[in-house]
């Protein structure tokens, strides 16, 4: 079949084309030309730089498969970056990752890919579709450590049925014995771990580039007692240690922020901890489940047993089996039975009231 | 897929060698490859067809042969004649160019602008023709030079370049007068000064001539200041080992591009209107420049409710290579600059795609090449 892949000119993306070439499909690759400077050259640090799409292009060739650079940015910057400012500016924590694969990745490029007659598009995340009675369920990664389902939650099955994850059974050391002997360049390539917008580049100065965040504030602990001065909320994220203000050798973290005074809370290790909290937006791969679930509310994280309660078709309470620390509104819940994903959705800040209760 | 089905429709970007200029080419390489600059034999020889490549390429622009020095092509020739002139004036001296230049222009006037100097960049209509009342104003006793080109290549639009010439002269006879005639020449005959054009850029590659080779022209009484320093080649204007055979197959492509000129752009016109008027019929578009006098090899479409980028995907996938606007380093391409002046429509700015023919298109390549597009486009929906 006619397969599209999108080619970031990493390992895992250059191996998934690579395995489903030599499965004998038509392969098309293609990287997604998401972010760029102001006169259109592509960022030099991070992911998505010219030399990933050199790379990307350089395997294609070796692969003898059309490959394309194909223009995202409209999408990427009205989807993601704006997004991603918009969420610092409230006070929340974003995962813009999430958020393209929502609306950029596993939509736009989906819809372009049916264009071009493609049956399915394939990516290098490491993840498992698994079809059951003609029911496509998303699963983790048979290699956990690298399990990304977190961050492919808002897939339902209608979906998948046009995705394959080749890499979902397969570990990191395996995908690089794999491009080694197809000859690929990319075999031995460092892992990108930083938002690709944004590079190794502190993304404080990324955000107040582009919004007024110079308004000063309080930081204060849960008495309203002073602790010191802030240059803006959008510095800060729940959990956050460095730049706050200790005490008494204790070390501080920042436990809310309320974006309405323009207060930074801070807290010990313990008022970090939730036991509820709200998410919205919340989608399901199929049908909702109610029986042995575990919860994971950073990308990798621990899964924490949990209980799910309806408040309406998109809004669920979360109550966690165990009190869990750093659950930062903005953030996404990803809900599991066993390796299977559920379901997931964004945490809202509600999630902070039981801190102060 | 077999490379001979690939149907190119890319010939403004670049033309295939035509087979006169690589033997000639080969040719040089192969028995006149010495220096044209030294002093025995074979440096003899390879200087006399220079030269004889110079007067032969002259007489084909109405110029003299110590009007054309040779280039590493267009992008050269265009940074030297705007670029350099400012380098010992001071800041009152000024330039006037389009908005819908070519990069190599666009960019040399962006740089010229940057070291302080005014730079005034004439808009167009929406048929892509140079606002000649704007570039009127624009014109004054500071202005060093003026640029414009002879036609567009994304659009092919022709501008009114004599009359243009007419108003720069009697506002102030000292403005140099530059076209980028890059694109022109591919198929228009030109004689410099007859349209009055005092300097122009030419590059070998697009009427198929090898890539790497250009001319800048230049009207006898102007000097301008060397771009390149180095030995004492071209009448000590540009430096560097002169590219002889790089010239050789340049004057090759050029007299047979000349003894078919007629012939060909009969041709070309003729299908490039049968595929224009067929794909009219079933699908829906506009021609860009319809209204108004066009270069008969380029058919800038705009489609209806398609997305050009992923059309020029699936055109690929289908054996048909066509370009969509300027590429970008990383290879994506985007809306240019030039429909941008055109100020076309933010909706239907990215659903355009530029169909160019050449001196190699074919009888019959106009409902062939309608074909194939309209057959994609029914798969795209």
């Amino acid at each position: 079949m006619r397969i599209l892949v999108a080619m970031s000119g990493g390992v895992d993306s250059s191996v998934v084309a690579g395995l489903l070439k030599s499965q004998g499909h038509e392969v098309i690759g293609v990287t997604m030309k998401l972010w760029e400077g102001p006169n259109g050259e592509m960022p030099e640090t991070g992911c998505c730089t010219s030399a990933d799409s050199e790379d990307a292009r350089k395997v294609a060739a070796k692969l003898d498969i059309p490959y394309y650079v194909l223009d995202y940015t409209a999408s990427f910057s009205e989807n993601v970056i704006d997004n991603f400012v918009d969420m610092y500016a409230q006070g929340l924590t974003p995962n813009p990752c999430v958020e393209c694969n929502r609306s950029v990745k596993f939509d736009h490029f989906i819809d372009q890919a049916n264009k071009l007659n493609c049956e399915k598009v394939a990516t290098g995340h490491y993840a498992k579709i698994v079809k059951n009675n003609n029911i496509y369920e998303l699963h983790k990664a048979d290699y956990l450590d690298k399990d990304q389902s977190y961050v492919l939650h808002m897939l339902d099955s209608q979906k998948l049925e046009n995705i394959e994850f080749p890499l979902g059974t397969i570990s990191k050391p395996e995908v690089r014995q794999i491009a080694a002997s197809l000859g690929l360049k990319t075999a031995f390539k460092k892992d990108s771990q930083d938002i690709c917008f944004v590079g190794k580049k502190d993304y404080r100065n990324f955000v107040s580039k582009r919004i007024d965040v110079s308004s000063k504030g309080l930081i204060v602990d849960k008495n309203e007692n002073e602790m010191g001065t802030h240059g803006g909320i959008h510095a800060y994220t729940i959990g956050q240690r460095k730049g706050v203000p200790g005490g008494q050798g204790e070390a501080k973290y920042v436990t809310k922020i309320d974006v309405e005074n323009n207060k930074i809370y801070i807290g010990s290790k313990d008022e970090l901890t939730t036991k509820k909290f709200i998410l919205d937006e919340v989608t399901f791969v199929n049908e909702v489940e109610y029986e042995n679930l575990s919860i994971q509310t950073r990308y990798n994280s621990e899964d924490v047993p949990c209980s799910i309660e309806k408040i309406d078709e998109s809004t669920y309470q979360i109550v966690l089996k165990t009190p869990t620390m750093g659950v930062a509104p903005g953030q996404f819940g990803v809900i599991y039975n066993d390796t299977k994903l559920v379901g997931g959705g964004r945490i809202t800040s509600k999630v902070l009231e039981d801190v102060y209760e | 897929m077999n490379k001979s089905d690939y149907i190119y429709l890319d010939h403004a970007a670049t033309t295939p060698m035509r087979e006169v200029a690589f033997e000639a080419y080969k040719k040089t390489e192969m028995d006149a490859y010495a220096n044209s600059s030294g002093g025995h034999a074979l440096s003899r020889k390879a200087k006399n067809i220079l030269e004889e490549s110079r007067d032969y390429i002259a007489s084909c622009f109405g110029a003299a042969p110590n009007e054309i020095t040779f280039t590493s092509g267009g992008t050269e020739a265009d940074n030297w004649i705007i670029k350099t002139p400012f380098i010992d004036k001071d800041t009152t001296a000024e330039l006037t160019t389009t908005q819908i230049e070519h990069e190599a222009v666009l960019a040399s006037a962006e740089n010229v602008h940057s070291k302080g100097f005014n730079v005034n960049f004439v808009s167009c209509d929406d048929e892509g023709v140079t606002n000649i009342d704007e570039f009127k104003k624009s014109i004054n006793s500071n202005t060093l030079i003026a640029s414009v080109m002879y036609a567009n290549n994304e659009t092919g639009v022709v501008q009114p370049i004599e009359e243009m010439a007419k108003i720069v002269k009697n506002i102030n006879p000292d403005t140099l007068f530059h076209s980028d005639v890059v694109q022109a020449v591919a198929t228009k005959k030109l004689n410099f000064h007859n349209l009055g054009i005092e300097s122009a850029a030419i590059s070998g590659h697009k009427i198929g001539g090898p890539k790497g080779i250009g001319v800048m022209f230049l009207k006898t009484g102007y000097k301008i200041p060397s771009f390149l320093h180095g030995g004492k080649q071209e009448l000590e204007r540009r430096a560097g080992t002169v590219n002889v055979s790089g010239v050789a197959g340049l004057a090759a492509a050029l007299k047979e591009q000349q003894n078919n000129l007629d012939k060909d752009i009969e041709l070309i016109e003729n299908e490039k209107a049968i595929f224009e008027n067929n794909l009219k019929k079933n699908i829906e578009l506009r021609v860009v420049g319809e209204n108004v006098e066009r270069l008969c090899h380029i058919s800038n479409i705009q489609f209806k409710d398609i997305n050009s980028e992923t059309l020029m995907v699936a055109l690929d996938l289908n054996g048909m290579g066509v370009s969509r606007g300027s590429a970008c380093a990383s290879g994506a391409q985007k809306p240019s600059h030039v429909l941008k002046a055109m100020k076309v429509d933010e909706q239907v700015i990215n659903n355009h795609l530029r169909f160019s023919f050449g001196w190699n298109t074919q009888k019959n390549d106009g409902v062939k090449c309608a074909q194939i597009v309209e057959k994609t486009i029914k798969e795209l929906s």
